[in-house]
């Protein structure tokens, strides 16, 4: 890319008549590359980016007013829609934060329910990047492939929850009712579906082989590396300081996962490795995603092998109130540190929900890395912050 | 300048409630616990030379003076880098939807500016709390020192009507430019619901021989509403 950056600065050297006045650039709110209706307003001069401005909030919905007027048991059908691509994930901070207020214990059978649907969500998460971001790039078939094997993983969640996306599971004291929502199903005792386990060990067979296809048709292909190696650099400090975290921190060297450090899910039963890569890149950040999913998968095969038996949820209060207090919770989700401050004053609504949602964040660093980068980068660039629209708004 | 938080003091000992059900008694665990992140949040406090630290929930919440809040934080940030996000709390007894705290009488109105810092090494991590009068709100800004806060400045601004002074871009991030109001404010109706009633109150018949039921009188009465 710096060649590419020589020829622009030496052409407009010679010859004056060529300069450009500066054009500022409409991207979007509707345009296939940003993931769901961003815009991003460019001011470019020539082919180098100037400034930019991203515009959000056309999605936003108001989910922090709306929990005030819900019960926390209403409310985890609005955090699964925060983002989408991995609902699931960010049910489980918020149901754990008023668990922790309302001091309940969760069965263990329903924790390991929790932790394998948890790293499921995160491989269709990573798939749909693994699947868009080459496409981004110009590259078609991948998205063929990597989207073909996340219906494996949605049925798997689909067949435990009910839904594909919006999984709305879990419940305080564990997952879905051992008690069915209405009379009808009072003397049913769910479990988990039959044969699920090893239906899940199947699928990771899949997930192993469709990272190391994807590694052959992407990773190693040397126009996708012309486009990502060296272009949109993050550094630490940086990273840091914008908030960034998941995938697109530990791609600029800081070896922080929340699954290692908080306890809301028994992940120090399991052994896994963090993914870090150190050159903050846009290349990292895919390489890391794809790392990610193997780590995943070595997740889920523990999981189910160890699962304990017992039962999905314990007993609660009919009418939930959260003594008064106020927590922090916050969990892993495949895109990063998803946080939820729940201010309770002891009644069955929170007074006040503060939801730090992980893409917010994550994109809010696209005005600074975009600075001087050369147009054609930036869709790379944003790409590769893999970020939802739904979770930047909330 | 009301710098002396009011509540903090009694919430650390209010966690047992007729709400939560304990099968495994876990309470000493948690004493232990509690007491080494108390301690690590009181030498926190003596180093940063804040005012005060509550922990709760395994929360740290350090309580700092509004003068010295952009100081403050940049010294913390040396030990916890990472900017985790920043927000604020109208805590009002003008309350349009939802609960009213539980003591309404006793509360002092007031902002709270949140903003949490952690570290990347350990699950260390801590909320700073800065009170702000409601008459006329506003705080340094950290956004020269901390890009990211830019975004969530403009958060607490459209939604709260905070004033951040220094950030030099205060425009609306989520609502629409002509929006008028502060949607976050306990005091601002929530906009649906003023058009039309919340439907699952409908939903919510009382029980025979039970009075009847209103939109606002809830908990007790309420055996059937959760689950939906």
């Amino acid at each position: 890319m710096t060649d590419l950056g020589m020829i622009h600065r030496s052409e407009s050297a010679v010859s004056i008549e060529l300069q450009t006045p500066d054009m500022t650039l409409n991207i979007g709110p509707q345009h296939p590359s940003t993931h769901g209706v961003l815009r991003l307003i460019a001011k470019v001069a020539g082919e180098r980016v100037t400034d930019v401005e991203p515009v959000i909030g056309y999605m936003h919905r108001g989910y922090e007013k709306l929990s005030e007027v819900r019960t926390y048991a209403q409310i985890t059908t609005l955090v699964n829609r925060i983002d989408w691509v991995a609902g699931f994930a960010s049910e489980v901070p918020f149901i754990a934060g008023v668990e922790k207020l309302m001091d309940v214990e969760v069965p263990p059978r329903a924790q390991y329910v929790r932790m394998i649907l948890t790293e499921l969500a995160r491989i269709a998460s990573h798939l749909v990047f693994m699947s868009s971001y080459p496409l981004e790039l110009g590259a078609t078939t991948p998205l063929m492939y990597a989207l073909r094997e996340r219906e494996y993983i949605l049925e798997l969640i689909e067949e435990v929850t009910g839904g594909r996306f919006h999984p709305n599971f879990n419940r305080v004291g564990g997952v879905k009712p051992v008690y069915g929502g209405g009379s009808m199903t009072k003397k049913w005792s769910l479990d988990l579906p039959e044969g699920f386990l090893q239906r899940a060990r199947d699928a990771m067979d899949r997930m192993e082989q469709i990272c190391d296809d994807i590694d052959t048709l992407v990773s190693d292909n040397e126009l996708i590396k012309m486009r990502t190696v060296g272009v949109g650099v993050i550094p630490r400090d940086k990273a840091l300081e914008y908030g960034l975290t998941g995938p697109n921190l530990r791609a600029s060297g800081v070896a922080y996962d929340l699954r290692k450090v908080e306890n809301l899910l028994p992940y120090d039963e399991i052994d896994f490795d963090i993914a870090v890569r150190t050159g903050g890149d846009c290349y990292d950040r895919y390489v890391i995603r794809i790392e990610e999913v193997r780590q995943s998968s070595r997740i889920v095969r523990q999981a189910v092998d160890q699962i304990p038996s017992g039962p999905l949820q314990t007993k609660v209060p009919r009418v939930l109130k959260a003594p008064r207090g106020q927590v922090y919770s916050r969990g892993e989700n495949p895109k990063g540190e998803f946080g939820y401050y729940i201010v309770s004053e002891g009644a069955r609504m929170p007074y006040r929900l503060k939801i730090r949602s992980t893409s917010f964040s994550n994109l809010s660093i696209l005005k600074w890395v975009l600075q001087d980068a050369l147009l054609p980068d930036l869709v790379a660039i944003m790409g590769s912050l893999d970020f939802v629209l739904g979770d930047v708004d909330r | 300048m009301s710098a002396t938080p009011d509540t903090p003091a009694t919430e650390t000992d209010t966690v047992d409630t007729d709400a939560a059900v304990t099968d495994t008694d876990t309470v000493e665990n948690d004493t232990v616990e509690t007491d080494s992140l108390q301690e690590w949040a009181d030498a926190l406090v003596d180093e940063l030379g804040a005012l005060c630290s509550t922990v709760e929930f395994d929360t740290v919440r350090i309580h700092v003076d509004p003068a010295r809040w952009v100081e403050t934080i940049n010294q913390a940030r040396k030990k916890l880098e990472l900017f985790s996000w920043l927000s604020a709390i109208d805590w009002s007894k003008d309350v349009e939807v939802g609960d009213t705290v539980e003591d309404v009488d006793a509360l002092e109105e007031r902002f709270e500016v949140l903003c949490r810092l952690s570290s990347v090494e350990n699950a260390d991590g801590a909320i700073f709390v800065a009170v702000i009068d409601k008459e006329n709100p506003s705080i340094d800004s950290l956004m020269p020192t901390i890009g990211g806060a830019e975004w969530h400045e403009r958060e607490a601004h459209e939604m709260f009507g905070i004033d951040f002074v220094g950030n030099t871009n205060l425009a609306p991030l989520y609502l629409p430019d002509d929006f008028i109001g502060n949607p976050l404010l306990k005091s601002y109706p929530l906009l649906s619901r003023e058009v039309k009633p919340w439907p699952g109150d409908v939903d919510v018949e009382p029980m025979p021989e039970e009075p009847e039921v209103t939109a606002t009188d809830d908990v007790e009465s309420d055996e059937d509403g959760e689950e939906s």
